[in-house]
């Protein structure tokens, strides 16, 4: 469903984003991840035709997105990362003019607008002008309208971006309801643990190279399974390392801002155990305590003991 | 098969006239217009309505028309400058850009709402038109022939400054743009032709200033209707220059507006370089 291959864009010497390699299924979803300036927005802005792929192609649905753009638009919803919405439509007005824009038949306009109102929520507001929703609200109704066409291929940039707690909820069901749908959503964001519910996979996304794709249930098996330890104290790296030598459930040691972080496979226990082990080997220990795992540094951290071995 | 307006137009016209701005707009200016043909009829026949002066009717009408040449002209801009820039400043461009609306039907979408109520302003003076009818003076055919010209002269302007908010990537730019060269079209243009006309009386030989003189009085909107009036002497198909100018600056200006819309349609072009290209959404 969508395919890229080698896909590259340049902006002069500029790499913004280098041989992406991706493969989506139908009916997947699929969270890009990366921090930002890392190329999501560039990526996903030639696959919705709006800028051109430097060199290596990329289809959707089939269809090439340089040869064949308007093909794309048809079979696309693209929510951009900072978008803006006509002020002075109703949210109802809004959703018609996109279903104008696409040729949507008429008849079929209004029971679709009403039916994905209801699906994200927004049903009550049908008459109420686009400037008086909240900004959760706006986000939610760019979800409606990029839905209108009933495209296979949703293209979503940042949807949570800028959204409070209470409203990050809200998108979260929302894009559950894609899920159910079973449309082919590729969505970026800067926050792994945001997918965490909501994809099916998921690609990391560094300086403009694609460094990681897996299943989010390898993820959180991943993230279950290791435990951070942020250890500090009174000696030298090099006699930490040794230390920790000893005990196979550590899987990888670096330095932290102040202190060490140690990945780590065992259970509450084993790590109490560990740090019984480390002072009876007169190790000067003033903090030992496990932090919360970042999904994202795991999965990279995992991949590049990998590629080390 | 349904039938179907440009989506552009349509949600513009409407955006336009739900509010009680439109209508007001409206309704002041035909007020404006009549009171100011009643009150130039009025002086012509000295009070006394039963004196019938064609001639000084003749004169209302020009006056009149070229009144709302000169306002209409003034106006398009406001409507058209920040179309485009607009639409990239509210952030909604990128997003039209991705639908299957065609960079052209993005422009002509904005040209048309851009223009719709101007032409709706000239058409509800055309009963204001009628009084002057009624003393004589203008005959229908003339009236017809300026009417179509304001339409073409709006619908240029519109088209002008429409282009120059897709080249000017900012609203203020793109309005001083316009209003320069509404200003060209007006004025300088008018005064060239004036200036090279009075060179040519100094010396009548010169023939070259004045066919020079001619040309810049063809791209004067004002002077073009006022040969359609027959109030100053012309070419009959001075306004086809007038057509054929704007014509060929519109596809020069279309050129870079379609570039900022879709730089992708000129990969084409030899010197067109991926890694250089630009999004101006």
């Amino acid at each position: 469903m969508i395919l890229t291959q080698n896909l590259c864009k340049r902006y002069g010497k500029m790499a913004a984003v280098q041989d992406m390699n991706l493969s989506i299924a139908p009916g997947t979803v699929f969270g890009l991840v990366g921090e930002n300036g890392a190329g999501k927005t560039t990526a996903l802005s030639m696959l919705a035709t709006l800028s051109t792929p430097t060199s290596g192609r990329a289809y959707i649905h089939g269809f090439e997105v340089t040869r064949e753009p308007r093909a794309v638009r048809r079979c696309i919803g693209y929510m951009p990362d900072a978008f803006g919405v006509y002020d002075d439509l109703t949210v109802m007005e809004y959703l018609r003019f996109f279903a104008d824009c696409y040729r949507v038949d008429r008849r079929l306009v209004k029971p679709r607008a009403d039916d994905l109102l209801e699906r994200v929520r927004l049903t009550d507001k049908r008459d109420t002008y686009v400037n008086a929703l909240s900004r959760g609200m706006q986000q939610r109704l760019e979800i409606a309208r990029c839905l209108m066409h009933d495209p296979a291929v949703l293209i979503l940039d940042e949807p949570s971006s800028g959204l409070d707690p209470k409203s990050r909820l809200e998108m979260r069901a929302v894009l559950h309801g894609l899920r159910d749908m079973g449309k082919t959503v590729l969505i970026s964001t800067h926050i792994l643990n945001e997918l965490a519910e909501v994809a099916d996979e998921v690609g990391i996304l560094r300086r403009g190279e694609l460094v990681a794709v897996a299943a989010v249930q390898v993820m959180v098996q991943h993230s279950s399974a290791y435990r951070t330890i942020h250890i500090d104290g009174r000696f030298a790296a090099g006699e930490l390392e040794r230390a920790l030598a000893s005990d196979r459930r550590v899987v990888d040691v670096h330095a932290a801002a102040s202190g060490w972080d140690v990945l780590y496979a065992g259970t509450l226990a084993q790590q109490a155990d560990l740090l019984t082990a480390l002072v009876e080997q007169g190790m000067a220990i003033t903090q030992f305590s496990e932090q919360p795992t970042d999904i994202e540094q795991l999965f990279l951290r995992l991949s590049a003991i990998q590629e080390g071995m | 098969m349904q039938l179907r307006i440009n989506p552009l137009l349509a949600k513009e016209f409407h955006q336009r006239m739900r509010t009680a701005r439109a209508p007001i707009v409206i309704t002041s200016y035909v007020f404006g217009m009549s009171v100011l043909t009643f009150f130039l009829l009025y002086e012509n026949v000295q009070g006394q309505l039963y004196l019938v002066q064609p001639t000084k009717s003749q004169q209302v009408f020009v006056l009149l028309s070229l009144l709302q040449m000169t306002v209409v002209a003034f106006l398009a801009p406001a409507f058209a400058a920040g179309s485009v820039s607009g639409e990239r400043e509210r952030k909604t461009l990128a997003v039209l850009l991705t639908t299957p609306v065609s960079p052209i039907g993005i422009l002509l979408g904005k040209v048309l709402s851009s223009s719709a109520l101007l032409v709706l302003l000239v058409v509800v003076t055309l009963p204001v038109y009628s009084l002057v009818f009624l003393f004589g003076g203008a005959v229908p055919q003339e009236v017809v022939s300026v009417l179509a010209f304001q339409l073409v002269t709006i619908v240029v302007i519109a088209t002008i400054c429409v282009l120059f908010s897709t080249i000017a990537l900012r609203s203020t730019w793109s309005t001083v743009f316009s209003y320069g060269t509404v200003g060209l079209m007006m004025v300088v243009f008018g005064a060239l032709g004036y200036g090279l006309k009075g060179l040519y009386e100094q010396n009548p030989i010169d023939l070259f200033t004045l066919s020079w003189s001619h040309f810049f009085y063809a791209l004067n909107p004002l002077y073009v209707e006022a040969a359609l009036e027959g109030a100053v002497s012309a070419k009959p198909t001075i306004w086809v220059t007038f057509v054929e100018f704007y014509a060929v600056v519109i596809v020069i200006l279309l050129v870079p507006s379609l570039w900022r819309l879709r730089p992708q349609w000129f990969s084409w072009l030899p010197f067109w370089s991926r890694s250089t290209e630009k999004q101006y959404q």
